[in-house]
């Protein structure tokens, strides 16, 4: 599990509430500051994506794990979303999340070499990718764990913020003005 | 004497310099306010209807692209923090006042509420207040505008709450819920925090200090940070020097008399910062008391779902964000602690999304999980009230400067047996009520790791002037003519949200120098 503090970070990074308790400084002003900090997220059409921290090969494996968290239903999964992008930024400015992934990429592809004989871990059928997803989620090797950990919190983080998340997925549709705020009612017990 | 001389030189301008600053304009002062911040239009200048996606790192900023403001605690803007607060307006009761009369921890008020009415009236008229009248003992009904209706999920938890016999009332905040002549009501888009852009939520630009322009007797100088307060050979406050934000430029303003209001932490700093051979320990600082009695509120937080509400259509109720509040209850109930809580209820919170995180499992039904538990998701923010201790106390950090040149100022606030037992039975209360109403807990926090808010104390006010920094006016005990008027001087923080009382204690200040001024007493 995430710490409470850290999952209020993200929050305060995430989310635009007052519900916890940063002052107006901190809740703007914490957590990821990667560089292109305001620019629109648009991505640029037949521009292929240039990641900063991880490997032009290490992209897909990332792609296919967030897609196994949040993958396509009758709304777009995580990577149509955007996702495997945003979490190469923020990867990028955390260093403690580098070493996670530089440890846990390279034991998805020793693990599916020992369990399957598989090279790699995009060789594998969905089944056995998600078997060995299971196995890390229930793991209780600490390492096993923080990848996990860290790959369900940045997928479910850029996901839930993302156009297709918040408003295609989630159905948002707050920041529209009302005339009134309407009454509710509820039976007493 | 210098040319332009005005009669009071007023260091900030958010809840208590604004405050201050008008009061006294219209009383027929010559104000002049210094704000360490640019000017800031809240129409135009702030993101407030942006939304994460708009972003690559969903990071939305404080403001527009290019448009400054809000870039350091020194220099925030014209408002401070009044621009982006979530606008809680609470009084405090006789039992804030005098806490340590009652349980004997902590110190008292050297006034009590009656002293405090007058102005809460005042200022609740003048700025505007929605709220309903509960009657109860802790929490004093005020002069208020109709409350915005609780949410479907603020009545579930407060049915729950009735239960267990734990009041949940309508919130009171400083937001229109009826314009008036000058600003309209609120429109319930949510994004309070993030400056209202039609200024239905209070903040001192705009409903203090801009009608206050006009009475000809205001001039606010921006991007002005002050350094220091300047004190004559004859122990009088002459006035501020302060470095400009953008050149560099170093100027001084004159004043008859001086009022710190920038925020507890940076006001305690900057009279640490006014050094002279008169205060060595820094100014108004004989009894060595300030910057000690350091009390922010202490938080505590529990986050869950609504069973009766998971899968259910999502609807636009975001309101003006938390709409249910749980007022301090406990002084009727035996318990082991001195003090008291209170909790801010946040329900149909629909852009904050960073719990899906913590909901079990991945894959398909992962996602589904977190799309059905979308409009049921409830969130308790809990404030309980801290005791002074020799930990918790606010410095200069002498190791090193920040970009203008002066030592940056460090706030320590350390969490003892007290608070331990405050965030335990706050945190109990809204488990069991989100239990009790048919839900089910998500995240409790954990006091290993504590969070605060609402800096308070530092310049404690007492009626010694051995054991306090500040008066019962808000005066310098060593300094006759300097003034500090924000939550520093709190001696007792409430569990409640305390701005609307630094708003008070700003017009009861106000009354009270302008008095002065018209008694002759200061020359």
């Amino acid at each position: 599990m995430t710490s409470r503090r850290e999952a209020l970070k993200i929050i305060g990074a995430v989310g635009v509430t007052c519900a916890f308790p940063f002052s107006a400084n901190e809740l703007y002003g914490q957590h990821v500051h990667p560089p292109g900090h305001g620019a629109p997220q648009e991505a640029q059409p037949g521009v292929p994506f240039a990641p900063r921290f991880f490997t032009q090969m290490q992209m897909p494996v990332i792609a296919r794990l967030t897609d196994l968290i949040i993958p396509a239903t009758d709304t777009p999964g995580a990577a149509a979303a955007g996702v495997p992008e945003y979490i190469d930024l923020v990867v990028n400015e955390d260093p403690k999340l580098q070493t996670i992934f530089r440890e846990g990429l390279p034991g998805l592809d020793k693990t599916s070499e020992s369990r399957f004989a598989t090279s790699t871990f995009l060789q594998l059928t969905e089944a056995q990718q998600v078997e060995i997803l299971t196995s890390l989620s229930e793991s209780a090797a600490a390492g096993d764990a923080a990848f996990f950990n860290a790959i369900k919190s940045l997928t479910a983080d850029g996901y839930y913020t993302s156009r297709i998340g918040l408003l295609q997925e989630l159905g948002y549709n707050g920041d529209a003005y009302l005339a009134a705020f309407p009454a509710s009612s509820i039976p007493e017990h | 004497m210098p040319k332009n001389v005005f009669d009071v030189c007023i260091v900030g301008s958010g809840a208590g310099g604004g405050t201050l600053a008008a009061h006294l304009a219209q009383s027929g002062v010559k104000v002049a306010v210094v704000e360490g911040g640019p000017p800031v239009n809240t129409r135009t200048d702030f993101n407030t209807h942006a939304l994460p996606f708009d972003f690559t790192n969903r990071h939305i900023p404080t403001m527009k692209p290019g448009k400054p403001g809000f870039g350091s605690e020194r220099a925030r803007g014209v408002g401070g923090k009044t621009m982006l607060w979530n606008a809680v307006a609470l009084r405090l009761s006789h039992r804030d006042f005098k806490g340590y009369t009652i349980d004997g921890a902590g110190a008292d008020w050297p006034i009590d509420y009656p002293d405090m009415a007058p102005y809460y009236d005042r200022i609740e008229r003048e700025v505007g207040v929605c709220g309903n009248r509960d009657g109860l003992e802790d929490l004093p009904d005020g002069i208020y505008l109709e409350p915005a209706p609780l949410k479907l999920g603020d009545l579930l938890l407060q049915r729950g709450g009735k239960e267990l016999g734990i009041p949940i009332i309508h919130t009171r905040k400083a937001t229109l819920t009826r314009a008036t002549q000058t600003r309209p009501a609120c429109h319930y888009c949510g994004n309070c925090m993030a400056g209202c852009d039609v200024a239905a939520k209070y903040n001192s630009a705009d409903v203090h200090l801009a009608p206050a322009m006009k009475t000809g007797r205001l001039a606010i100088f921006s991007n002005s940070v002050v350094r220091e307060v300047v004190v004559s050979k004859e122990n009088r406050a002459t006035g501020v020097r302060y470095l400009h934000r953008v050149t560099g430029k170093e100027g001084e303003i004159h004043a008859r008399c001086v009022a710190v209001a920038c925020a507890c932490v940076q006001s305690v700093g900057l009279l640490l910062m006014s050094e002279s051979r008169l205060y060595p320990q820094g100014l108004a600082n004989s009894s060595g008391q300030l910057g000690r009695n350091f009390i922010p509120h202490f938080n505590s937080g529990v986050e869950g779902f609504l069973t009766e509400m998971i899968g259910r259509p999502v609807v636009n109720d975001e309101g003006f964000i938390d709409h249910a509040y749980l007022p301090s209850y406990m002084h009727a109930q035996k318990r082991d602690y001195a003090r008291s809580f209170g909790v801010q209820i946040y329900t149909g919170i629909r852009r904050t999304t960073g719990w899906a995180r913590e909901v079990p499992g991945f894959g398909a039904a992962y996602k589904q999980s977190v799309k059905q538990r979308f409009p049921a998701y409830v969130s308790f923010q809990c404030f309980g009230e801290m005791i002074p201790n020799q930990q918790s106390f606010i410095q200069l950090d002498k190791t090193q400067k920040d970009e203008y040149g002066l030592y940056p100022v460090k706030a320590t606030a350390v969490q003892q047996e007290n608070e331990g037992k405050i965030y335990e039975a706050m945190t109990k209360a809204s488990v069991d009520i989100l239990q009790r109403a048919g839900g089910e807990v998500l995240t409790v926090s954990n006091f290993q790791e504590p969070t605060f808010n609402h800096q308070l104390g530092g310049c404690r006010m007492g009626s010694d002037a051995r054991t306090s920094v500040v008066d019962a006016f808000c005066r310098s005990h060593d300094v006759p003519n300097l003034y500090v008027v924000d939550g520093s001087v709190f001696p007792s923080s409430s569990e409640k949200n305390p701005t609307l009382t630094i708003m008070a204690l700003a017009a009861r200040t106000a009354d009270h120098i302008s008095d002065r001024f018209r008694k002759g007493e200061i020359a």
